[in-house]
Order: structure tokens, then sequence, then C-alpha cells
């Protein structure tokens, strides 16, 4: 299993479990493989596009950190939760 | 661009996933926090907490005086005798929230030396106190007796203490027996007072009858605490009346009071009960019903005597709020969201058995999120909150915790952390510090060291 939020991702994006997720412009999420649905708040659907389009933490990190003005290194602490989250909750 | 030009679709928060929970309560939808900032009596509570700092205890005297109001009147409305509320200083003795309630009519109930004392120093004569409780020191019951409080007797060896009291002053004690018994419907708490069912209490009631120094003048009994079952209330009125009919039989015809005791419950969320309190909790209206409409089936004609409640947290519970503050946020390694506050158990002990509703001061901004929420202390068992639904929080966030008024102002504890001050809102709008909150002095001030140990240590 992997351990670092990177390779969380990649394997994420191999299962294509992170492509499968029904996703609302609302916030609204369905899993179709387990049936379960989720509600992601504004900038975690900012989040799951950029991690969805680039397959990388960095780089979603420094769109995020621009887009919001925020200091990389707390935006990169943010989005490696989130994708632990993803990972715990996409399974 | 400038922070004040973003809008809140451009402001940062954390990101995060929420799975959709299926045990919804089936009694509706979860509420969605207030969008208006929170207040108490018309206090804005981001004011109070800056000119009193944070934790803080805001004790509403408007609520206090209406909840006291409410209850007495339930029981004044049915019984045609004399209606006497009691109240239970244990589960709030700050002396001005005492005083309130004494200004309301209440008597005072008292369970130790030190109640008794505090209930002395308040104004409150003898003959309005009820000393209970199954410990009291023979120099209390001493003072008691020489000023007329009402002595509830816990078991034999007191009986027998107040009667070698009685002798060496030469009187004939007045006493009230304390009874338990088994309800049906709730667990009987046998502790303290004389067990019915056993034929204890007839036997203590023939060990009164057969002293020239003792007489009985009540009966009492305290069937339990949060109880959501009113018609418990009903059978222990019955109960009682039976017994009441038999001490008279036996020749005690001097019993002028009935003491019900309290255990009514206060609109929390006790830990383990399903349904929320609006739910769950009866009106006071029901418990009145049925106590008042098993006493004039079980008086059977007899003068009513006074019948004295003894309710504490119905009372004090939702006239007093914590404002708490949130310290830290952090994502716990399970995903749940949590918040260190600078409240804890250490002040709000009945954290540990109720889900205690939390309320942001300020208006929701984000989703909520199921939250953890943390108290000051470095032990492990410091949790306000296991789980409750909070929008984003951010360090200086308020949190108004309601009602936290019942156990906590006595059973809190000093503990790694100083108390804070409690402040009481005034039905004029006016506030003032009714506590002062703990500094070093107070908590050293009991401390001596000895001369080899004092400063300057090398």
């Amino acid at each position: 299993m992997a351990s670092d939020p990177q390779a969380f991702l990649r394997d994420l994006i191999e299962r294509q479990r992170l492509q499968s997720l029904a996703v609302s412009s609302t916030g609204f999420a369905f899993d179709p493989r387990s049936g379960q649905s989720f509600t992601i708040n504004r900038t975690g659907l900012a989040t799951l596009e950029h991690l969805r389009r680039t397959a990388d933490i960095d780089e979603t990190v420094s769109a995020l950190s621009t887009r919001y003005g925020v200091p990389a290194d707390m935006v990169l602490g943010a989005v490696e939760v989130f994708v632990r989250q993803l990972a715990r909750y996409l399974v | 661009m400038e922070d004040s030009d973003r809008g809140d679709d451009d402001a940062w928060e954390p990101p995060f996933i929420q799975p959709h929970r299926h045990d919804i309560n089936k009694f509706g939808r979860y509420a969605s926090p207030d969008q208006e900032r929170a207040r108490i009596d018309g206090h804005d509570i981001e004011d109070l907490a800056a000119a009193y700092g944070s934790p803080l205890f805001v004790a509403s005297e408007r609520r206090l005086r209406e909840n006291v109001r409410r209850i007495r009147q339930a029981f004044e409305n049915r019984y045609e005798g004399t209606v006497v509320h009691g109240w239970s200083y244990k589960t709030n003795y700050t002396s001005a929230l005492c005083s309130i309630l004494h200004q309301e009519g209440s008597w005072a109930e008292v369970v130790s030396r030190f109640e008794y004392e505090k209930a002395r120093s308040l104004g409150v004569p003898g003959r309005r106190i009820i000393f209970n409780g199954p410990h009291k020191p023979r120099e209390s019951l001493e003072r008691a007796i020489a000023e007329e409080a009402r002595l509830h007797v816990d078991h034999l060896d007191e009986l027998s203490l107040i009667e070698a009291i009685g002798r060496d002053r030469g009187e004939c004690v007045p006493v009230t027996l304390r009874l338990n018994f088994n309800t049906g419907y709730t667990d009987p708490w046998t502790r303290f007072g004389f067990n019915l069912e056993s034929g204890q209490a007839h036997e203590a009631a023939a060990r009164v009858r057969r002293s020239r120094h003792l007489r009985l003048t009540g009966l009492h009994s305290h069937i339990g605490t949060f109880i959501l079952e009113p018609r418990a209330y009903g059978e222990q009125a019955r109960l009682m009346c039976r017994f009441l009919a038999e001490a008279e039989a036996d020749g005690h015809t001097g019993i002028d009071t009935l003491d019900i005791g309290g255990g009514f419950p206060s609109m929390n969320a006790l830990q383990g009960i399903y349904l929320p309190p609006e739910q769950a909790v009866p009106e006071v209206d029901d418990y009145a019903a049925e106590v008042c409409a098993a006493l004039k089936e079980g008086l059977d004609g007899r003068p009513p005597p006074t019948l004295i409640l003894e309710s504490g947290r119905a009372v004090v519970d939702d006239a007093v709020s914590l404002i708490a503050t949130v310290t830290g946020t952090k994502r716990l390694p399970d995903g749940r969201r949590a918040a260190i506050l600078d409240a804890g158990i250490n002040i709000l002990f009945t954290a540990l058995w109720y889900h205690h509703p939390v309320k942001l001061a300020r208006p929701k901004t984000g989703e909520p999120e199921e939250t953890v929420l943390y108290g000051p202390l470095c032990m492990n068992i410091d949790v306000v909150r296991q789980s409750v639904r909070l929008p984003p929080l951010v360090v200086g966030d308020r949190l108004v915790i309601n009602p936290a008024g019942a156990y906590n102002n006595t059973q809190w504890m000093q503990f790694i952390e100083y108390r804070p001050p409690v402040i009481l809102t005034h039905r004029d709008g006016g506030l003032s510090v009714i506590r002062d909150g703990e500094g070093l002095d107070d908590l050293c001030r009991h401390d001596h060291v000895p001369p080899h140990l004092a400063p300057p240590l090398d």
C-alpha cells in the first residue's frame, strides 16, 4: 500500500477512482463503485479538478497557491490531507 | 489581489471530502448552524469574550428566574397544599445564582457542612434549609438543630446521633426520613436512605416513634437523576403516600412535608439517548400532572402536607452558557477535522455524560463537517465533543456551549489550567462578574514551603 500522498494519488488514478467519481458543480459527489455519496467543499472541488488534470500534487499546490493567494507550504499540507481522505474513502 | 478584494469564493479554506451519513435522525435533517451572530440576553458573544476573556461562563438571571417559576407554577397549579422549591446547592452554588433563587422563594437544599455554612452565609435562615446527604458531622448537626433546619436522615447511625444531640439539648428533634424504593421505572438508588421493600424504612420509623427525642415530621425520597419518565414520579408519590398512611396508623401524626427530591431532566443531550432533547425531555407539566394526580389519590382526603421539590439541573442548566475559543485546528489521520478549545473537561465536567449542544458564535461559512472538539488539557480524555457538525473553524472562533449550568461550576476541577470567571447578565441588561477567574495566588494560597526548600535554589 502506498504511504506518501503522491503515491496515494498515483494509485487512485491508476485504478480510475478519481475519474469515475461523479461530481456536481455544487459539491455533491457520488462513487458508483461503492454507492457512497459525499460532500466536497469549494476548495475541494478546485483541488480535485487540478489533481485529475495534472496527476501531480506539486503542480496542484502551485496552482492553488496562486489562485487563492496563500503560501504554498500552507496549501501543500492541506492538499496532502485531502489526498489521504480521497484514498481512504475511494477504496 | 489584495485580501480585502477577495470575495468568499476566493477565500482559502482547507479542501475536504465528507461522506454522507446514513444514520441521519429520522425526525428530520440536521439543523444548519444559525446565520446570525450568537448572543446571550442581547449581549454579543465576541464582545463578552473581549471584555471578560475566554473561556467564560455566562449566567442569565432572566432564564434562571423563568425556569424556577415555571417549575413551581406547574406544581402549584395542580396541588392543593403548599409547594416549596429547595434549591439543590450542589448543582451550582455560585453565590449570586443561589441568591437569585432565594429571592424567588427557594429554600436551600444542602448536603454537606460547607453547603450548610454557605447557605447560612447567604442569609438563608435555618428553618428554610433542608439538610440532606449521607455525611453530616456532629458539629454541623448540632448547629442545624439549634437553627431549626430540616434534617433528612440517611441511616440509623445518623438517627442515633441526632437522638443523642436531642437528649443533650433536652429537645425532641424533628426529622425527615429519606426513603428508597423501586418504582419499576428506574434503577433504584438504594445507597441513600432507608429501604422500603426490606422493611428498613418501617424499622427507622418505629425507632423514631420509640424515642422521646425524635419526632417524624417529613418523608423524603429522590429516585434518580435525569429521569425521562414522568410516571416514575407518579409511582414515587403513590409509594410515599402509602408509607405516610402506614406511619400515621402507627402513631406518627406530625408528618407535614413530603419531599420528592429532584432528578427532572434539562434540555441537554444525555449520551446514550437516541432522541434529541427536544424529543426526549418531557415538559415539567407532565411531571407535575403525574405527581399531583398520585398525591390527590394517595392522600385520600388527608390535609395536604407541604410538597418539596429539589430540582437542580432543570432550573439552572440552560441558564448558564460556556463561551470557548478555538486555539488550533488539525486533521486527524482518519480524516476527521479536529479543533482544540481553551475549555475542556476541567471546567465542563459534564462533557463526560452529555453531548453538549455547541454553536458557532459567528455566521457560518463553508460546509459543516463532523468535528472533534478537544479541550486544552494535556490528557487524552479531554474531549468536549467526540463528533459535532460544525463549519470550518479557524483560530479565534468563539463557540457557545449551552446548557452548561448544572454541575460544572461545582464539579469543575483546578487541574492544569486556571478556572475562568463567571458573569451574570442582569434582567435590566447590565452585567456583573459573579465569580472571579483564578490566578496563581488563588492556587498557591494553601501551599507552604518549609524554610529549607525556600528559593532561591542552587
